[in-house]
């Protein structure tokens, strides 16, 4: 049975048992408050997690339209790591993805796979390492790298100030946006979600060059290309330690979906500088209406870092600040 | 490879590491610091240089005929990294350019310096094993890709490492690796068949599990593979009389950096240094160089065979796990 959660911040007055008072609070909730699904996908096969995907969507109240002619699909492509290490997302979950769009679309809709050239990965190589290849075959989709299409040049304005945004004409021009990402801890930006998925579809290969003004480039992007729909895939997690969490969350609001990774993955939402300028940029909401299971049940089971993560991690900052890399063949 | 040699040959006392070649300046830039005096950009001045001995190529496979037979013509004692080469057709040319102008070749195996896997092939040879009748043998890694390390960023892979005809797979890159042990332990191989495994989808194998039979009698499992975050090398061997086992372990993270930050050689590297002593030493007092190429021959040989007699298994078609 799915269960309603609120997670956002009420006042004494709204909380007034009376019963006029609720539905007043519930429409006045629904309309300021973006829905995040949490489904437990219930075994680790094909069946089940195509369940879990669309019930998620049935959650949200998410349908498709008809009318739409093709989709673009931006998953979580991180160098060339495995899906099962957690670092990229599921090949079999973007393959369900695009059944669901077949069914309820139309079995002709066009659909896209993109992602970038990265400083130290190659698109066509990632492409068929990570098994998109076989799906792009199977499913007779194509498989586009962003840096090699034809791009415009998009201004968004963050924190009042400008930013020129190279978007792609393949995602301009697409009817529907699918966002999969990950829920991965990141050093240099507490976490990662739909919103910084977003950095795959920034055409420029060397990325690192946006790293000094990490917030702003996420939200610059997320303004210049906002994507319609984000799918988590959560049934592997890169932790540390790496765990299967059995998770599919669904929104239509990037920083919702963001607001409730981070609450699963045990990071105040509000230390989160994407997702917090996110939500002043209109992106979207942290507070969030959360349906069908509770949240909670996800996050107890995160993993948790070990007293050895956890020195591992102090140690490689303190190699960084001390800029002790070249000595340690790390670099 | 080429950082850890040179690191390694710099502090040696019988030789002097004088000369680098290395189309990467900033490696070039990295060994003038360690007080090399000259640096090449193209491999073909270096082995020119009248005051060099011996040259140590650590170069991608496809690099090593030309560049092992060049620096041999040029009458250079030859350290090459392993394999050998390709194939053993390759492999052939070097060797009898090395023996036409009498030079010395080794092929480096650093498995063979390990002190645990040396200890024990002595208790295997001892015979308190009895006669080992099975054994495996597994080489476990991440090959050309990075390790998912907190904070390190990884480094683009270089693109001859993704190309057929340019590195092979695993079979050959680990494969030489536990061939080379398993025949120093047990003999030459009577006969080898080999299961390829394509879970990244490469146009060659990213794992492989060989069963190889020994004139010895044993009969041995080596399992290769490149799809693991967590290194594992070692051998496990099962005797009539009782069992043993050995692993190249990579020290303790935190060893290996106080190591580093004392300026000494790190454990992990130590079988490097001792490879490249061992090759001087042969030099200096004329010895052969053990593993020689015709030992490394042999290894290329038998992968060979490996490929040819592959076993084909019925595989599912999920993604990301199977060729086929």
């Amino acid at each position: 049975m799915a269960i309603e959660r609120c997670f956002s911040h009420c006042t004494d007055k709204d909380k007034e048992h009376s019963e006029n008072h609720l539905k007043e609070h519930a429409r006045k909730r629904d309309n300021l408050m973006s829905l995040v699904s949490f489904v437990s996908i219930q075994k680790n096969t094909i069946s089940s997690i195509k369940q879990a995907i669309m019930e998620s969507l049935d959650l949200i109240e998410y349908s498709f339209k008809k009318e739409i002619k093709n989709v673009v699909i931006k998953p979580n492509m991180c160098y060339y790591w495995d899906y099962s290490t957690g670092q990229t997302t599921d090949p079999r979950f973007v393959a369900l993805v695009i059944e669901i769009l077949r069914e309820k679309i139309s079995p002709n809709v066009e659909i896209s796979i993109v992602e970038s050239d990265a400083s130290a990965m190659k698109c066509k190589y990632a492409f068929k390492f990570l098994a998109y290849e076989k799906i792009a075959k199977q499913h007779n989709i194509k498989l586009v790298n962003l840096s090699e299409e034809e791009a415009e040049p998009v201004k968004a304005k963050v924190r009042n100030q400008n930013f020129s945004v190279t978007v792609p004409q393949i995602i301009k021009n697409a009817d529907l946006r699918i966002n999969i990402p990950k829920i991965k801890h990141i050093s240099f930006c507490k976490i990662s979600c739909a919103l910084k998925n977003m950095f795959g579809c920034n055409p420029h290969p060397q990325k690192f060059k946006y790293h000094s003004k990490l917030s702003e480039t996420i939200v610059a992007l997320n303004k210049a290309m906002p994507f319609d729909l984000c799918i988590l895939d959560g049934i592997t997690v890169s932790g540390p330690p790496v765990s299967k969490l059995g998770l599919v969350m669904a929104s239509q609001d990037p920083v919702a979906i963001d607001t409730a990774a981070a609450i699963i993955a045990g990071v105040n939402p509000k230390s989160v500088e994407h997702i917090v300028l996110g939500e002043k940029e209109d992106l979207g909401r942290t507070s969030f209406i959360a349906k069908g299971m509770n949240p909670n049940y996800f996050k107890r089971r995160y993993p948790q870092k070990t007293l050895t993560d956890k020195a591992t991690t102090l140690g490689y900052r303190l190699v960084r600040v001390f800029g002790l890399e070249k000595r340690l063949m790390l670099k | 490879m080429g950082k850890i040699h040179a690191r390694n040959c710099s502090k040696l006392q019988s030789a002097n590491l004088i000369a680098v070649a290395d189309i990467s300046k900033k490696a070039l830039k990295l060994v003038k610091k360690m007080g090399v005096t000259q640096t090449f950009t193209d491999y073909h001045q270096l082995i020119k240089q009248p005051n060099i001995d011996a040259v140590l190529i650590s170069l991608p496979t496809h690099l090593h005929a030309p560049c092992a037979i060049s620096a041999a013509e040029e009458g250079k004692h030859v350290f090459l990294e392993k394999p050998l080469a390709r194939n053993p057709e390759e492999g052939k040319k070097i060797i009898s350019a090395a023996r036409k102008n009498n030079v010395r070749l080794m092929v480096g195996y650093p498995l063979r310096f390990s002190s645990t896997l040396r200890h024990l092939k002595n208790k295997l040879d001892s015979g308190v094993l009895g006669d080992i009748q099975t054994a495996h043998a597994f080489h476990i890694g991440s090959g050309p890709f990075y390790h998912r390390i907190e904070h390190a960023i990884p480094r683009p892979v270089p693109e001859w490492w993704l190309k057929k005809e340019l590195t092979g797979g695993a079979l050959l890159d680990l494969g030489s690796h536990m061939i080379n042990l398993t025949r120093w332990y047990f003999g030459e191989i009577n006969d080898i068949k080999a299961f390829l495994g394509h879970r990244f989808n490469f146009d060659f194998e990213d794992h492989a599990i060989c069963v190889a039979n020994f004139t010895s009698g044993t009969t041995a499992t080596i399992n290769l593979g490149w799809f693991s975050q967590k290194d594992a090398i070692g051998i496990e061997l099962f005797g009539t009389v009782t069992h043993e086992s050995g692993y190249h372990m990579r020290p303790r993270k935190i060893i290996t950096a106080i190591q580093l930050l004392l300026g000494r050689t790190p454990g992990f590297s130590e079988v490097y240094l001792k490879e490249v002593s061992h090759f001087i030493r042969c030099i200096k007092e004329n010895l052969q160089p053990s593993p020689s190429g015709d030992d490394a021959l042999k290894d290329l040989e038998t992968i060979a065979r490996a490929y040819k007699n592959e076993i084909r298994l019925h595989r599912s078609n999920k993604y990301g796990n199977t060729k086929h």
